[in-house]
């Protein structure tokens, strides 16, 4: 397995402990208020998909072209039509132009947070990072909010989570599969199949020996995180276990070959396949990740040869095959990386790189209520920031949330009465939706 | 539980209703009591006296002769108006043509953006033009909004210093000697307090000045104390956090405490070893009473896994727990700290923070996979001798790759012999680890920067690579002229010194023939060599300031022949937060490892202290571990203070502080809270426990299946241990439990490399990986010792495939010898009586038949009598009688792997269990699968 590093070097493993804070109950959201006051439509989706592009991706080189800008800014790639007049996109994503109609494009998005770890964190959650707890992953919020049942993993990471479930506690976390699925071979996740000639029944009684047994924490459970999380993922695990469903979705050589083949071949659009056969047999939210889109030198080579082409054939892939099984309308899509990059091209290399630059980026969204094949929001001649009201990462968060059927205002409150608000100063963003 | 609601806000708001109770007001009582001294100069530098009072007293109107200072004033002010944040002209390529350095700090290029022309922010010619003025009051104008009023004191400080000049003097940077903050300590007692901060920033030239509304300030944690943009601040939850405040490049934290209940008298008595004693007076203010002690066999446990790693055996356990002397634990210690296990586990830690990673020391030395051995040897022989630790890092930060006196082909002869394996101990021998030096994400100088601080500082400086650290007295300067040091240290596979081009030409050319090799053609020629027994080269680490060198030569030859010498500067560096420069004409290593070491170090100590301290408790004094900064103050500075100052009274001795910690009441507490301490994490009231690192937890999985004789092994030699590098982290091919666990990969410069977080995909490797099966079925595992030691047939998939084939066969063998049987019992007593010499001869062949494949056969008689006489041959019956009840084996598995006795109640369960299971190997099984999945196997505790 590939792993893409950025310029600082950092992966992150830990989750920050969230301070002293523990997890209480959840307080009645004000989401029904908010549909009742007639401002939006409630969302359609149940099950998510977030694809994750970790490294920032050049927004002036995908979707965000500015054909008539000086060519210090411009680069070297063309605009091309989609099918969806009015819109263009960069020409090396043929394919996503070709299903335009499906996603929409979010333009002059907007932040502060230029390095890796901070920005990535703030667009994994909606919330800009402090420094005394950590806020959750949307999938930890809709492992908690929506869980699914428990032979199937709330939440899968491919093949590794960018974001912890920070003040939910570990039991929130993502199952990480550690690799990523090759084109027309078996996958699987170590261990979710019964081995050793043990029966189903064995594992069972095992089991309840087991829960006989696992007494000596009883005590502090309830208070502690680790202890909590331990305990559902045990349980879980013998879940996974005992069923055929998990091994079932994770096994892509299921799919046809035909079917298989629109993703494209390597690991990313595997990864994609995977993850639709993974919302469709009830996993709430998967997340994929595709690195390597730090590009502060060779931008439009790594851009033109490598990362346009994998995103290309594994999101359109991922759009095409969603609407075939007819889940685009129950599934949302959130595709975004940390920030985008200098509009002005750097002299790093010969061709020039661009560097981090988070006033101004590019999101999508597709699926569920989220009406494709339009562009909101805008950047200035440059792409240098929003041209007018810049939309914050706050905000799609909420959007996302709302499309799930979440109230994004919604209250988290910890052990000492503390209310945290979910996204603390997003709002949603109507023409999604529309 | 019952939640209390304290507030109607959404966290991270900072807007306060609420009334304010003024708890301090330093401003009245101590800073304006003066009165006030309206004109003049005078009070901008008050010498030695009074600080002199806020600008927005001194500018209150227009009418002031004072200058304000360009350091001093106008760029904290403009921090505190916002103007160089990330969101505006602080972004890296500035904002509306106008661009300041991100946190500010960079006077010289502030000065100069504010001043171009281009950008027209400042114009002395016609000052109310001077955007800096113009845009800020107004709204419309200005993206950012509107900052200040006009006719402000805001507004009056930029104008005046617009007028006379708007002069920076690049030659005068100012110093700031302190920034004092007023209180220096906050105690909240209830809800809805408010106090105000004050800052008076005093300067080397003994002037000072309240600098409080040019300061900015944050919260470590708004839940206990929020703190908005004027310095004022709110109680929130009970806890302990702090504030800090932010001036010049001075960071200041302010500890804020709000107790869990009462501050505890003094009727508790004085604890008498100090750890103990510094930590109380924490939990004293907290109002927090700590734990009791743990128990026995929960302290052998801990100590075990934390000192060595390693799991401690039954058998110890039952010893230890048996040992009625009063100074058990103290012994105990002692035998943990002498132990190899120590040493090995350590040296396993000192790599991940040395950064001892396969992937980064490709290709350094000629021989594959040998690099990342002889670093953790190197490290493992030091710790065992308990060298002192400041001697350890002077052989890697001085480090020469040739001994005193070894010339190149000795060097390259010592070095192949090392790369053989086992050859380990010959490179710990050597001096010096030169290899810290030659990992390829420690090449450039700002690499090193940022690993070296990493290392042997505790610190991260790598946001000062680009702008002045957020968190820290850190500038991009200080940065680049600590970069600056390593630039002349040089070393690669392929270089060597000049006195050693031919020697290693000459080995080159026996290993290829003559033939010009490049690349990995050469690489193979040279690995071939060395498994050949042939001497191959090796590079070297050198000091390289040859450029220099070749400048100061012309310089000389010029001045000879009566030319203009041309003009040499020779470069130099800085060490970090340090005034002196250092010319780099001769190695920094050596003026650096005397900073390290010396006393006053503010870092070097504290970051090896607060690292093993955080491996005991789970926690660091300072978190993250690797992330000492100012804005991030230790939960305990007086420990911090004494562990460190103590660490190196006691010349660096690193069991001595292993001891000290480990022999406090603080560490051998228990798990269980009481009702003032259970919310408290940090504070090292109760023990917390954590998950196991992810070599313990493979090694204790391993040690607590396996057999008593396979454990003893393991546990002695050692070197198939995980926590003894026994399962090193190679390039693409990790081991799949290790990296599950969040074994480090040591190539971030991050101690969070390591997880020790759990997740699913662990909770599905103990419960179902093809490994845990395999273990538990193992011949060599103590459940087939357990078997036998019942005297009954082991776990099925133990067996012998060939020897499963043959008791296969043989059943069938029983199996028609005894349908031959039945029929024969069937028999009227005459035909049996006739038929009595065939069926016994039948009976012999069976014998002799069942004989040679090792089986036994009842005699022939009982086998008429009782069709259930001859059991089904499912597994080789042991031939040995049980030498223990089940009861016993259900102890022995408990201290095996929980290190304690099983409860009578867990006794009962478990016997239960295996008695209603379909074999006893298949009960046991259970069993211990149950055991090595519980908690309390996985955590401390």
């Amino acid at each position: 397995m590939k792993i893409h590093r950025t310029c600082d070097g950092i992966q992150r493993r830990d989750m920050l402990k969230a301070g002293t804070l523990t997890l209480g109950g959840l307080t009645l959201g004000n989401y029904m208020r908010m549909t009742h006051a007639g401002q939006v439509q409630a969302g359609r989706a149940d099950r998510a998909i977030f694809i994750e592009l970790p490294g920032g991706p050049s927004h002036l080189d995908t979707f965000d072209l500015k054909p008539d800008a000086a060519s210090e800014y411009r680069g070297t790639f063309n605009p091309i039509a989609t099918n969806v007049p009015g819109i263009q996109i960069s020409e090396h994503l043929p394919k996503l132009a070709a299903v335009a109609d499906k996603f929409a494009i979010l333009r002059g998005v907007s932040h502060t947070l230029a390095a890796h770890r901070l920005g990535r964190e703030y667009v994994n959650t909606g919330s800009k990072p402090i420094p005394a707890l950590e806020y959750p992953s949307f999938g930890s919020v809709l492992a908690k909010e929506q869980p699914s049942e428990n032979d199937i993993p709330n939440l899968v990471a491919i093949p590794k989570a960018g974001q912890g479930p920070g003040f939910l506690g570990i039991r929130y976390a993502a199952l990480e599969t550690n690799a990523t699925p090759d084109f027309g071979s078996p996958f699987s996740v170590r261990g979710i199949s019964l081995g050793g000639g043990i029966g189903v029944d064995e594992v069972k009684r095992r089991q309840s020996l087991l829960r006989k047994l696992d007494r000596r924490f009883a005590e502090l459970e309830k208070s502690d995180q680790l202890l909590e999380g331990l305990d559902k993922f045990g349980e879980q695990a013998y879940s996974m276990i005992t069923s055929a469903r998990a091994r079932e979705a994770f096994d892509i050589s299921r799919e046809p070959q035909s079917f298989a083949k629109q993703f494209g071949e390597d690991s990313f659009g595997q990864s994609c396949m995977l993850a639709l056969r993974l919302v469709e047999s009830g996993v709430r939210l998967v997340s994929v990740q595709l690195g390597g889109w730090d590009t502060h030198a060779d931008n439009f080579t790594k851009l033109k040869d490598n990362n346009l082409p994998k995103l290309d054939a594994g999101l359109s892939g991922l759009l095409t095959g969603l609407e075939q099984r007819g889940l685009l309308e129950t599934t949302a899509i959130f595709v975004t990386g940390e920030f985008g990059r200098t509009p002005k091209i750097n002299s790093r290399s010969a061709e020039g790189g661009r560097d981090h630059y988070p006033r101004c980026m590019f999101m999508l969204m597709a699926g569920g209520a989220v009406r494709g094949g339009q562009v909101i929001g805008e950047s200035d001649d440059t792409a240098s920031g929003p041209r007018h009201e810049g939309i914050s990462p706050d905000d799609v968060a909420a959007s996302f949330y709302y499309n799930l059927g979440i109230d994004p205002t919604m209250e988290y409150d910890t052990s000492t009465g503390r209310p945290i608000t979910l996204v603390r100063d997003g709002s949603i963003i109507k023409e999604l939706f529309s | 539980m019952i939640l209390l609601r304290q507030k109607c806000l959404s966290a991270g708001m900072l807007t306060i209703v609420c009334g304010c109770l003024l708890v301090f007001d330093v401003n009245s009582e101590q800073v304006f009591a003066e009165p006030a001294n309206t004109k003049s100069n005078a009070s901008a530098t008050s010498l030695a006296g009074k600080p002199s009072k806020p600008l927005s007293h001194r500018y209150a109107t227009d009418k002031t002769d004072e200058v304000p200072d360009f350091q001093k004033h106008i760029v904290p002010l403009l921090g505190r108006l916002g103007c160089n944040g990330r969101a505006c002209h602080g972004s890296f390529q500035g904002r509306g043509g106008f661009q300041l350095s991100l946190f500010g700090y960079d006077f010289t290029a502030d000065h100069a953006a504010l001043l171009d022309e281009a950008s027209g922010r400042v114009d002395t010619d016609d000052v109310s033009e001077s955007l800096i003025l113009a845009k800020p009051i107004d709204a419309d104008l200005h993206e950012g909004g509107k900052r200040f009023e006009e006719g402000s004191w805001q507004h009056h400080v930029l104008k005046r210093w617009i007028e006379s000049g708007a002069a920076y003097d690049t030659k005068s940077m100012r110093h700031l000697k302190r920034l004092e903050v007023r209180p220096a300590e906050i105690l909240f007692t209830k809800d809805d307090e408010s106090v105000n901060l004050t800052a008076i920033a005093h300067w080397q030239d003994g002037s000072s000045e309240i600098v409080t509304e040019l300061c900015r300030f944050s919260s470590n944690d708004d839940a206990v104390a929020q703190i908005d943009e004027t310095g004022q601040m709110q109680s929130g939850d009970q806890g302990d956090t702090h504030v800090v405040v932010y001036y010049d490049n001075a960071v200041v934290p302010v500890p804020v405490v709000r107790p869990m209940g009462s501050p505890l008298g003094a009727s508790a008595a004085e604890p008498r070893h100090a750890v103990d004693r510094l930590v109380k007076q924490k939990l004293d203010k907290l109002g927090i009473i700590a734990s009791g002690g743990c128990t026995d066999s929960e302290f052998i446990r801990r100590v075990s896994l934390d000192i060595t790693g390693i799991l401690p055996g039954g058998n110890e356990v039952r010893e230890f727990l048996a040992d009625e002397s009063p100074i058990k634990r103290q012994r105990l210690i002692d035998r943990l700290l002498d132990s190899p296990g120590y040493a090995a586990w350590w040296a396993t830690r000192f790599s991940d923070w040395t950064g001892n990673s396969d992937e980064q020391l490709t290709n350094v030395l000629p021989m594959r996979n040998a690099a990342t051995r002889l670093w953790y040897e190197w490290l493992r022989v030091r710790l065992q001798d308990n060298m002192p630790y400041d001697d350890i890092v002077e052989g890697i930060v001085m480090a020469s790759n040739r001994q005193p006196d070894e010339d190149y082909l000795e060097y390259c002869k010592s070095m192949t012999a090392a790369c053989k394996p086992g050859g380990e101990g010959l490179f710990a021998e050597r001096d010096g680890l030169p290899l810290y030096w030659g990992r390829r994400n420690f090449v450039k100088p700002e690499e090193r920067a940022i690993g070296f601080a990493y290392t042997f500082l505790g610190v991260r400086i790598e946001c000062a690579q680009c702008h002045k650290h957020p968190f820290d007295k850190w500038s991009k300067n200080d940065f680049e002229s600590f970069a600056e040091l390593f630039t002349p240290i040089r070393f690669s596979a392929n270089l060597v010194s000049n006195d050693a081009k031919q020697d290693r030409q000459e080995l080159l050319d026996a290993l290829t023939n003559g033939e010009k090799l490049r690349g990995g053609d050469l690489r193979r020629a040279v690995q071939k060599g060395a498994q050949e027994g042939k001497t191959v080269p090796f590079g070297e680490l050198i000091f390289d300031n040859s450029r220099l060198q070749r400048l100061l030569k012309a310089q000389k030859q010029a001045r000879q022949k009566g030319r203009k010498p041309p003009a040499v500067n020779i470069p130099v560096g800085k060490i970090l937060g340090e005034d002196q420069t250092i010319p780099l004409d001769r190695d920094p290593r050596e003026a650096l490892m005397a900073w390290l070491r010396a006393d006053e170090n503010p870092y070097f100590a504290k970051a090896i202290v607060n690292r093993v301290w955080s491996n005991y408790f789970g926690d660091g004094i300072v978190n993250p571990t690797d992330d000492m900064n100012l804005a991030n103050p230790p939960v305990n500075a007086p420990l911090m203070d004494y562990l460190a100052a103590e660490f190196i009274e006691h010349g660096f001795d690193l069991k001595w502080l292993h001891r000290t910690i480990v022999t406090s009441e603080t560490y051998q507490r228990s798990a269980n809270t009481n009702e003032t301490n259970s919310m408290d994490r940090t504070n090292f009231s109760h023990h917390v426990p954590r998950r196991l690192p992810a070599e313990v937890v493979y090694d204790a999985v391993i040690l607590a299946t396996g057999s008593d004789k396979h454990a003893q092994k393991l546990r002695s030699e050692l070197d198939e241990m995980a926590i003894a590098e026994g399962k090193p982290n190679r390039r693409n091919q990790q081991n799949f439990a290790l990296e599950v666990f969040g074994q480090s990969n040591r190539e971030s410069n991050c101690d969070c490399d390591r997880s020790n977080a759990p997740s699913l995909l662990q909770s599905i490797y103990l419960r179902n990986d093809a490994d845990m099966h395999k273990r538990l079925a193992d011949k060599n595992g103590w459940v087939a010792q357990a078997c036998s030691e019942l005297g009954v047939a082991g776990p099925r998939s133990s067996v012998d495939p060939r020897e499963a084939i043959m008791v296969k066969r043989a059943d069938s063998y029983r199996k028609q010898f005894m349908v031959r049987i039945g029929q024969y019992r069937k028999l009227p007593a005459e035909r049996q009586k006739r038929l009595k010499p065939q069926i016994e001869k039948e009976y012999s062949r069976m014998v002799a038949r069942m004989k040679s494949s090792g089986l036994h056969v009842p005699a022939l008689a009982l086998l008429i009598k009782d069709a259930n006489a001859w059991p089904e041959l499912a597994a080789p019956a042991s031939t040995d009688t049980a030498i223990k009840t089940v009861q016993q084996l259900v102890e022995e598995a408990y201290l095996r792997t929980l290190s304690r006795y099983p409860e009578p109640v867990e006794t009962e369960i478990s016997v239960t269990y295996i008695r209603e299971s379909e074999s006893p190997a298949d009960g046991m099984q259970s069993l211990l699968w149950a055991l090595v999945n519980t908690k309390e196997f996985i955590l401390t505790h």
